[in-house]
């Protein structure tokens, strides 16, 4: 479970605090796999990096005795310098894996960028580098992924290969997925967070969230 | 995923930060690659010994001037400029807070890790270069020596934080300080043993704690030498107190600092 307790979040401008999120209470089950919607603003995104453990609330607390891994998607922690290898050690440092090969191998084949996973992640595209962030993520096992508009680049054959990894992942694990994409919403959750108004609502039914999202 | 202590994710991942920056500060667009991390230091600490140290500068017993140059401006270079400015600019690295188990304090310790590293190992080679050219450059007490450098050193890195997280509130810290990189390095009895200031405006210069360090340093270096000023006291005591104040300062602010 992941728990969040009277959450508020808002930066200091020259108007005063701008409170993006107010008080939120809700508890995110583990048994199902959520989407987050809402409209440009609402703090999807600042929900998803607070969740992430990359930002912090200003009030209350985020509680979870879960692996949850970093947000997908928005501009990550990958050092542009770096070949693809040299960050996916990176990265396996920073999460203690010790047997670093398998999960190397692992990106290079999933992420299907060739000679590219040798050179470095500034010079790829950026559908090679949403490739390369979504395969670095799947080569480790998290409890929670969290993916923020993650599905809005790709060509076809890896939207599929994507679609179907987070389905088998989504046997032991489960997601919280930001997306704009209401297909990609009804294909991969099965319950939703609606952010609007300044406030939170969880929704069981996915469908009955797009309705009042779409209406509010 | 495993469990890991929190004693153990902070190690990996300043392990990971340490490497990442060796790795990533000159990378594939200069030539020489990785060996720059040394390179750049070396050739700046030559130039400057070049430029002073073959000179006729006044010096202490029979220390010739470029190995006096070398007791002093090193440390002053390497262990209070470049790690205090490391440190100043550690929240600048957004790109590092992509994961949550990189905390702010992780990238400060890496960064000092790393120009402590750096400054031993060129330290070493100017040495072996100057006793390679028959110049007698060894100090008279190595590990005093060691300790009051370690010493400077956690004086930067404790300002490097502090002023980071000043700077916070106004930007122009950061200005300020790097405006008085070169007055320090004048103020400081970096280039000239203190013996050489009238004896009536040295209590003037030993309110900076930099010009103790100095003094210090040139104590553990030189046999007999007895400094008018030298107080390990004072520095030890602005260390500490810098300490406390970096400390509760990065505690009420981290957030803050890394906020986008």
């Amino acid at each position: 479970m992941i728990s969040l307790q009277n959450v508020s979040k808002y930066y200091p401008t020259r108007f005063g605090p701008n409170y993006i999120l107010k008080d939120l209470n809700i508890d995110i089950p583990d048994d199902r796999d959520i989407a987050i919607l809402g409209r440009n603003g609402a703090g999807k995104t600042t929900l998803m990096r607070m969740i992430g453990g990359i930002d912090f609330p200003t009030r209350g607390r985020i509680v979870s005795d879960r692996f949850i891994s970093w947000p997908l998607g928005i501009g990550s922690g990958f050092n542009g310098v770096m070949t693809g290898r040299e960050n996916v050690r990176y990265v396996c440092r920073i999460h203690g894996v010790k047997d670093i090969k398998p999960v190397e191998e692992f990106v290079r084949d999933f992420s299907e960028i060739g000679e590219n996973f040798d050179l470095p992640i500034g010079s790829y595209s950026s559908g090679m580098r949403m490739r390369y962030g979504f395969a670095v993520s799947m080569g480790f096992d998290f409890d929670t992924y969290l993916m923020d508009e993650i599905m809005a680049v790709g060509d076809a054959d890896f939207k599929k290969k994507c679609s179907d990894t987070l389905k088998n992942k989504r046997e032991t694990s489960n997601i919280i997925l930001v997306s704009h994409n209401m297909d990609n919403i009804r294909e991969h959750c099965n319950a939703a967070i609606l952010l609007a108004y300044g406030r939170a609502e969880f929704y069981e039914s996915v469908d009955q969230a797009i309705y009042r999202y779409m209406r509010s | 995923m495993q469990v890991r202590s929190a004693f153990a994710i902070q190690r990996d991942v300043i392990f990971a930060i340490f490497i990442r920056e060796i790795s990533s500060r000159f990378g594939n667009n200069y030539a020489f690659g990785n060996v720059w991390l040394l390179l750049e230091p070396l050739v700046l600490m030559t130039v400057f010994i070049i430029l002073f140290g073959f000179r006729d500068i006044a010096t202490l017993g029979n220390i010739a001037p470029p190995v006096f140059i070398v007791i002093t401006y090193v440390p002053f270079r390497m262990l209070w400029s470049s790690t205090m400015k490391k440190a100043m600019g550690a929240a600048g690295a957004r790109g590092l807070f992509g994961f949550r188990q990189i905390r702010l304090f992780d990238v400060f310790l890496a960064h000092a890790l790393i120009e402590g590293g750096v400054y031993l190992t060129v330290k070493s080679i100017i040495l072996t270069t100057l006793l390679w050219f028959g110049l007698d450059a060894l100090p008279s007490d190595p590990l005093l020596f060691l300790g009051y450098a370690a010493t400077l050193w956690l004086f930067a890195v404790f300002f490097g934080i502090l002023a980071c997280m000043v700077s916070r509130i106004a930007k122009e810290v950061e200005k300020i300080i790097n405006i008085m990189t070169l007055p320090l390095l004048l103020m400081s009895a970096v280039i000239y043993p203190i013996t050489v200031v009238p004896a009536q405006y040295r209590n003037f210069f030993s309110y900076n704690p930099l010009a103790h360090a100095s003094e210090l340093l040139r104590e553990a270096w030189i046999e007999g030498y007895v400094s008018p000023i030298a107080d390990f006291e004072y520095l030890a005591t602005w260390t500490l107190v810098l300490m406390a104040m970096a400390m509760s300062a990065y505690r009420l602010n981290w957030r803050w600092v890394i906020a986008t």
